[in-house]
C-alpha cells in the first residue's frame, strides 16, 4: 500500500501525544524518566527536545506527589498526562488514583473537571516477576470514575490516546510492553502497523472485531489479542472459526458487539492477562449470561491468571499467563464439548 | 577600581560521623543558602558591585544569588566540581589571581584549612557552618558581608585594627613542606582515614596546638584548659598524651560537641614561632584540624613546625568599628 | 576503630565476591539475548540491576551485622545478600528461575528472600524502608538487642513511605538504621533535579535522626559509621541515618543507555573503585601483597563459578507449582 506509513506502537503514542501537545498547550507531561530517557517504555521518546522541561516534566520517584498534582493542575484547567512507569508501582498513588481522580467529578456533582490521562505499562512474559508483570486494568475499572483503555495496536494505540487526551474524564491509558514494539522485548510482528499521520480519534466503548469467525467469541484486550489471533489462525487449520473481539475500552464497554457475537456463535471464552477471580474475566461472562444466557450452547470459559502473583521463572510464568496453545486448547474444548 | 569579593562556601560541612558519635549539629544546605544570601545583601549594601563565587554541585552561591534581590554581579569561578577539599584550596587560588580583597568562608575548620592553602595573603571572613568551630565563627551573615566589604573597599583604619594574621602549622616530610593545620594536629592511633572525624581520647597520641586559646572545642581544648594556658596566649604547644600510668595531671576536654573527656597528660611543652619536632608514634594516622588525614607508616619521620605563614582573619567587630567611625554607615540628609 | 587484620581482610573478601558475583551475572545475562537483544531470552532473563561499585556500602554496613539482624533492601539486592552471608548457590539458582533457588524460581533476581538471614527485598521503590520500622518495632517490643537496617537509594527518599518511616522510627525511637546509597541517579533523573536538599543527612535531621553522610568509596569510612549507628541501635539510643555517597558502575540496569552521564563522568568514578581504595590502603599498611590480592581473586572467581555450575545444572521448577505458596 503505497504512501501508508508503518509505526511501531510506542511511536504511535508519542506522536500522538506529540500532536496533542502542538495542538493544545494546556497538554504537558509529568513521569519518572520521561524526558532525556524519553520514558523507560518510550511512549515520551523524543517529546523533550520538542518542548522542552517546562512540558515534559521529570519527576523524583514521588507517584502520588506527582499524580494527585497531575489531578490538581486538570481541576484548575490543564489536561495533564502522567506516567506511572509500571502499574505495578499504582500502590504508593492509590488515594490519588482512586479516591481523588475518579471521584471529584461526581462528588462535585459534575461541576469539577478532571481531564487528566494516566498512562501506564502492564504486562508480563519477560521474567519480571511479581511486582514488575501485573495487568491489573481490573483493579481499576472496578472503581467507578475511571475511564479504562488497553490499546492492542499501533492504529489504535494512536487514536485512543488522542481520544483520551480530549476527553474531559480522567483516563487511565494501560500500553502492554509487549505490543510496543521495543527493540529489547520479544520480537512482535503486531506490534507494528499501519498509522495515519494526521491526528484522528476513535470513540471510547466500541470494540474491534479484529476477526470474524461463526464457532466460538474470544474476548480480549492488550497482549492476548495478539494471541488469541495467533490461536485462531490455528484453529482455522483444524476447522474451526474462532472470532476475536478487542475490547479496546474497559469502562466505556462495547456490551453490544460482545452479546451480538455471543449471539452468532454461541460459545464464549474470555482471554486475560489479569488474575482471574473478581476481574474482567467474571465481568465478561456475566454480561453474556445477563443478555445472551439463551444463546449459549456452553457455559463460558475463562482463561486468566489463576490467582496466584507472577512468578519469576520463565516455566512457572508461561504457566500462568495464558499462551496460545491454552488458548487453542480451552477453544477446541469448548467447541467439542 | 573595583572592591571583589570572594565567597567560598562548602556544601559538605556539617554531616560527619560526630553526628553518631557525639551530637554534632546538622547543618543544612539550604540555611547555607540563608547565609549566603544575607552575606550578599550585605555586601551590596555597602557598595560592593562585584563578587567571585566557588561553583558546587548543589548551586548554593547560585541559589542564594537568585534568592537575594541584590543589584552586585556575581560571577562563579569556571572550574571543575570534584566534590572534595580541593575545591576550596583551588577557589581560593582562582580568586586570589583574580584580585579579590576579601574572602568570605562558610564551613567548618576543615574548609577554612582548605582555603587558607590557596588564599595566600587575602584576610578571610570565616563564618561558621561546621562541626567543631574554632577557626570560624558563629556569626550573623549580615554582619559578615559588611565586615567583608569593609575590608574590600580598605576603609580608613581598617587593614590596621581589623586583620589579624594567624600561625599555623606546617607538616614536614623528610623536610618538604606537604600539609598545614590552622586548628590542631593530632597524631591518633589508627591506620586509616575512614570517616576522617576523629573522637575517641583513647587513641590520642600527641596534640600539637598552633596557638593556645581557651574556649575552644576539640583536640585544641585540652591545651586550652590547663591552668597555665593564659600566660602562653602568644605560644603554640605540642602536648604528649600519657598512654601508660605517667600522667602529670588529667584534663577535661570538650573532644567533640557534647562528647567529654578526661585526658591524661604525659608532658606539655610551649612552642614559640619557628620551634618543630618529631612525631614520636607510628604508625598512627595524622588529623588535621580534627580530620584523620595523613597516614604515617612504621618508622616514618613526621616533623611538625609552628609557622606565622597562616592566612589574615577579619576581626568583624573591629572591621565594623573602623567602618562607623569612618561614617561609612551614615549619609548627609 | 582498631581493626584487626582479618576483619579488615574480611572487608576485602566480601567487596571481591561482590564484584566476582556481579560481573559474571552481567556476563550471563547477556547469554541467549542476543544479536537482537530479548529480554525475555537466556538462561537470566527479565531486568537486572547490579551492583558493582557499590560494594562498601553493603559490605561496610552487613559486616556490623548478626545473621538474624533483620534486612530489606531493593531492586538492587544482589550484594546486601552476599554481605549478609548467603550462599552464593542458592542466590544464583533464584537467579536462573531453578528449583534449588532461595524461592524455588519464584522470586528471581529482584525478590530474594531468606528467613534464615532475616533478608527480604523487592521491586517497589521505598517499598522496604517501612519494613524495616516494623521489625525493629518487633525487636523493641520483645526487648532483644537486635537492629534493623534498610538498604535504600537517593530516589527512594523522594517517596512518602520514606519520610513516614523515619517519623516512626524516629517517634517509638525504634532500632533501625536507614542507609541511604546515594549513588547520584534514579534510573536517569539526577539528583539535583529531584531532590529539594543536597543530603538526605539533612532529612534524617529534621524527624530528630541523627544523621550522617559519609564517602560510599570508602568500606572504612561506611563501617565506622555503620558501626557507631548499630551500636547506638543496640543500645535502645534509637533510629540513626546513614547517607553513603556511591556510583553505580554499570548504570540502572543491564542494556541502560546512560545518555544521561556527562562524558567522562563514570571513568571518574572508577577512578575511586571501592576495592582498589582498601586493596591500596591495606597494601600500604603491609596487610595486603599483590600475591594475596590474586589468591583471593582466584578463590572468589571459583566460589562464583561453583555457583554458575550449580545454578545451570539444577532442574527447573515443574510448571504446575507456579500454584503453590500462595497462602501459608
Amino acid at each position: 500500500m503505497a504512501g501508508e506509513r508503518l509505526l511501531t506502537t510506542q511511536k504511535a503514542i508519542a506522536e500522538a501525544i506529540a500532536q496533542e501537545m502542538e495542538r493544545d498547550d494546556r497538554v504537558f507531561v509529568m513521569g519518572e524518566d520521561i524526558g532525556a530517557y524519553g520514558g523507560i517504555f518510550g511512549a515520551t521518546d523524543g517529546l523533550l527536545a520538542k518542548f522542552g522541561p517546562e512540558r515534559i516534566m521529570d519527576t523524583p520517584i514521588s507517584e502520588m506527589g506527582f499524580i494527585g498534582a497531575a489531578v490538581g493542575a486538570a481541576t484548575e484547567g490543564m489536561r495533564p498526562i502522567a506516567e506511572l512507569m509500571f502499574v505495578d508501582f499504582f500502590g504508593a498513588a492509590m488515594d490519588q488514583i482512586y479516591n481523588h481522580m475518579a471521584k471529584i467529578h461526581y462528588m462535585s456533582g459534575g461541576r469539577v473537571k478532571v481531564p487528566m490521562v494516566l498512562m501506564t505499562a502492564i504486562g508480563g512474559s519477560y521474567s519480571d516477576a511479581a511486582q514488575h508483570s501485573q495487568s491489573l486494568y481490573a483493579l481499576f475499572a472496578h472503581t467507578p470514575g475511571i475511564k479504562i483503555v488497553i490499546p492492542s495496536s499501533p492504529y489504535d494505540a494512536k487514536g485512543l490516546m488522542i481520544q483520551a487526551i480530549r476527553d474531559d474524564s480522567p483516563v487511565m491509558y494501560f500500553f502492554h510492553k509487549g505490543v510496543l514494539g521495543l527493540g529489547w522485548m520479544t520480537p512482535n510482528p503486531r506490534a507494528t502497523g499501519v498509522v495515519p499521520e494526521e491526528p484522528y480519534t476513535i470513540p471510547f466503548g466500541q470494540a474491534d472485531v479484529k476477526r470474524e469467525g461463526s464457532d466460538l467469541t474470544i474476548l480480549t484486550v492488550a497482549l492476548m489479542v495478539h494471541r488469541s489471533l495467533d490461536a485462531a489462525e490455528q484453529l482455522a487449520e483444524e476447522g474451526i472459526n474462532a472470532e476475536v473481539i478487542d475490547l479496546r475500552t474497559l469502562v466505556p464497554l462495547d456490551r453490544e458487539t460482545i452479546v451480538n457475537s455471543v449471539k452468532k456463535t454461541h460459545r464464549v471464552v474470555v482471554v486475560d492477562e489479569d488474575y482471574k477471580s473478581f476481574g474482567m474475566s467474571g465481568e465478561l461472562a456475566a454480561i453474556v449470561a445477563e443478555d445472551a444466557l439463551d444463546y449459549l450452547d456452553a457455559p463460558p470459559k475463562r482463561l486468566a491468571v489463576p490467582d496466584v502473583p507472577i512468578p519469576y521463572s520463565r516455566p512457572l510464568e508461561q504457566y500462568v499467563i495464558p499462551t496460545v496453545d491454552r488458548i487453542v486448547a480451552a477453544a477446541r474444548e469448548l467447541v467439542s464439548g | 577600581m573595583t572592591a571583589l569579593v570572594g565567597i567560598i562556601a562548602n556544601p559538605a560541612s556539617g554531616k560527619d560521623i560526630r553526628r553518631l558519635v557525639a551530637h554534632g549539629s546538622v547543618f543544612s544546605n539550604n540555611e547555607k543558602i540563608n547565609i549566603i544570601t544575607r552575606v550578599l545583601r550585605g555586601l551590596d549594601a555597602l557598595g560592593i558591585r562585584h563578587v567571585l563565587a566557588m561553583p558546587d554541585s548543589f548551586g548554593l552561591a547560585v541559589r542564594a544569588y537568585e534568592n537575594a534581590g541584590v543589584s552586585l554581579r556575581m560571577t562563579l569561578l569556571d572550574m571543575a566540581v570534584t566534590n572534595t577539599s580541593q575545591d576550596s584550596t583551588q577557589a581560593a587560588r582562582m580568586m586570589v589571581n583574580a584580585g579579590v580583597k576579601c574572602i568570605v568562608t562558610l564551613g567548618g575548620d576543615g574548609t577554612n584549612r582548605a582555603v587558607a592553602k590557596g588564599c595566600g595573603s587575602v584576610p578571610l571572613v570565616p563564618v561558621s557552618t561546621g562541626t567543631n568551630n574554632v577557626f570560624p565563627k558563629m556569626v550573623e551573615g549580615t554582619l559578615a558581608g559588611f565586615a567583608a566589604a569593609v575590608v574590600s573597599l580598605e576603609v580608613e583604619g581598617v587593614r590596621e585594627s581589623a586583620i589579624r594574621p594567624v600561625p599555623r602549622l606546617e607538616i614536614l616530610r623528610e623536610g618538604k613542606l606537604t600539609d598545614i593545620a590552622l586548628v590542631d594536629t593530632v597524631v591518633y592511633d589508627e591506620r586509616f582515614v575512614a570517616s576522617r572525624a576523629i573522637w575517641d581520647t583513647s587513641k590520642i597520641c600527641t596534640v600539637i596546638l598552633p596557638r593556645v586559646r581557651t574556649g575552644t572545642i576539640g583536640a585544641s581544648s585540652i591545651a586550652g584548659n590547663l591552668p597555665e594556658a593564659h600566660l602562653h596566649n602568644e605560644h603554640g604547644a605540642w602536648l604528649e598524651v600519657a598512654l601508660g600510668g605517667d600522667a602529670i595531671y588529667s584534663v577535661l576536654a570538650p573532644i567533640a560537641p557534647g562528647l567529654m573527656a578526661s585526658v591524661p597528660i604525659q608532658s606539655v611543652r610551649w612552642l614559640s614561632m619557628g620551634e618543630e619536632g618529631t612525631v614520636a608514634c607510628s604508625p598512627a594516622i595524622l588529623a588535621l584540624d580534627g580530620e584523620r588525614e595523613v597516614p604515617i607508616v612504621s618508622g616514618e619521620k613526621i616533623r611538625v613546625r609552628l609557622s606565622q605563614e597562616g592566612p589574615n582573619v577579619v576581626d568583624i567587630g573591629a572591621a565594623l568599628r573602623a567602618a562607623s567611625q569612618a561614617g561609612l554607615f551614615v549619609s548627609i540628609n | 576503630m582498631g581493626l584487626s587484620k582479618e576483619t579488615l581482610l574480611n572487608l576485602y573478601d566480601t567487596m571481591v565476591k561482590i564484584r566476582t558475583f556481579e560481573e559474571r551475572v552481567g556476563e550471563m545475562y547477556y547469554e541467549g539475548k542476543l544479536p537482537a537483544f530479548d529480554i525475555a531470552a537466556g538462561p537470566i532473563p527479565g531486568e537486572m540491576h547490579l551492583y558493582s561499585g557499590q560494594e562498601a556500602v553493603a559490605t561496610g554496613v552487613c559486616a556490623n551485622l548478626q545473621p538474624d539482624d533483620p534486612v530489606t533492601s531493593t531492586h538492587r539486592a544482589h550484594g546486601h545478600l552476599i554481605a549478609k552471608g548467603e550462599d552464593l548457590k542458592k542466590m544464583m539458582a533464584e537467579i536462573f528461575g531453578k528449583e534449588t533457588g532461595l524461592s524455588h524460581g519464584k522470586g528471581g533476581h529482584m525478590h530474594l528472600f531468606d528467613p534464615n538471614l532475616h533478608f527480604g527485598c523487592g521491586g517497589i521503590v521505598g517499598g522496604g524502608i517501612p519494613q524495616a520500622v516494623g521489625a525493629a518495632l518487633a525487636i523493641k517490643k520483645r526487648g532483644e538487642d537486635r537492629v534493623a537496617v534498610s538498604f535504600f537509594g537517593d530516589g527512594a527518599a523522594n517517596i512518602g513511605a520514606f519520610h513516614e518511616s523515619l517519623n516512626l522510627a524516629s517517634i517509638w525511637r525504634l532500632p533501625v538504621v536507614f542507609v541511604v546509597e546515594d549513588n547520584l541517579y534514579a534510573i536517569s533523573v539526577p539528583k539535583s533535579a529531584s531532590t529539594a536538599v543536597r543530603s538526605n543527612a539533612e532529612r534524617g535531621a529534621a524527624y530528630g535522626i541523627p544523621a550522617v553522610q559519609v564517602d560510599g568509596q570508602d568500606v572504612l569510612a561506611v563501617y565506622e559509621a555503620a558501626k557507631e549507628a548499630i551500636d547506638r541501635a543496640r543500645r535502645g539510643e534509637g533510629p540513626s541515618l546513614i547517607e553513603a555517597v556511591c556510583y553505580r558502575f554499570r548504570g540502572h540496569f543491564e542494556g541502560d543507555p546512560e545518555l544521561y552521564l556527562a562524558k567522562g563522568e563514570k571513568d571518574k568514578w572508577k577512578e575511586r573503585d571501592p576495592i582498589n581504595i582498601l586493596g591500596s590502603q591495606l597494601k600500604a599498611q603491609g596487610l595486603l601483597t599483590d600475591a594475596e590480592a590474586e589468591a583471593i581473586q582466584a578463590k572468589m572467581t571459583d566460589l562464583v563459578a561453583e555457583a554458575e555450575a550449580f545454578a545451570r545444572e539444577s532442574p527447573y521448577p515443574a510448571p504446575e507449582e507456579a500454584l503453590e505458596h500462595l497462602f501459608a
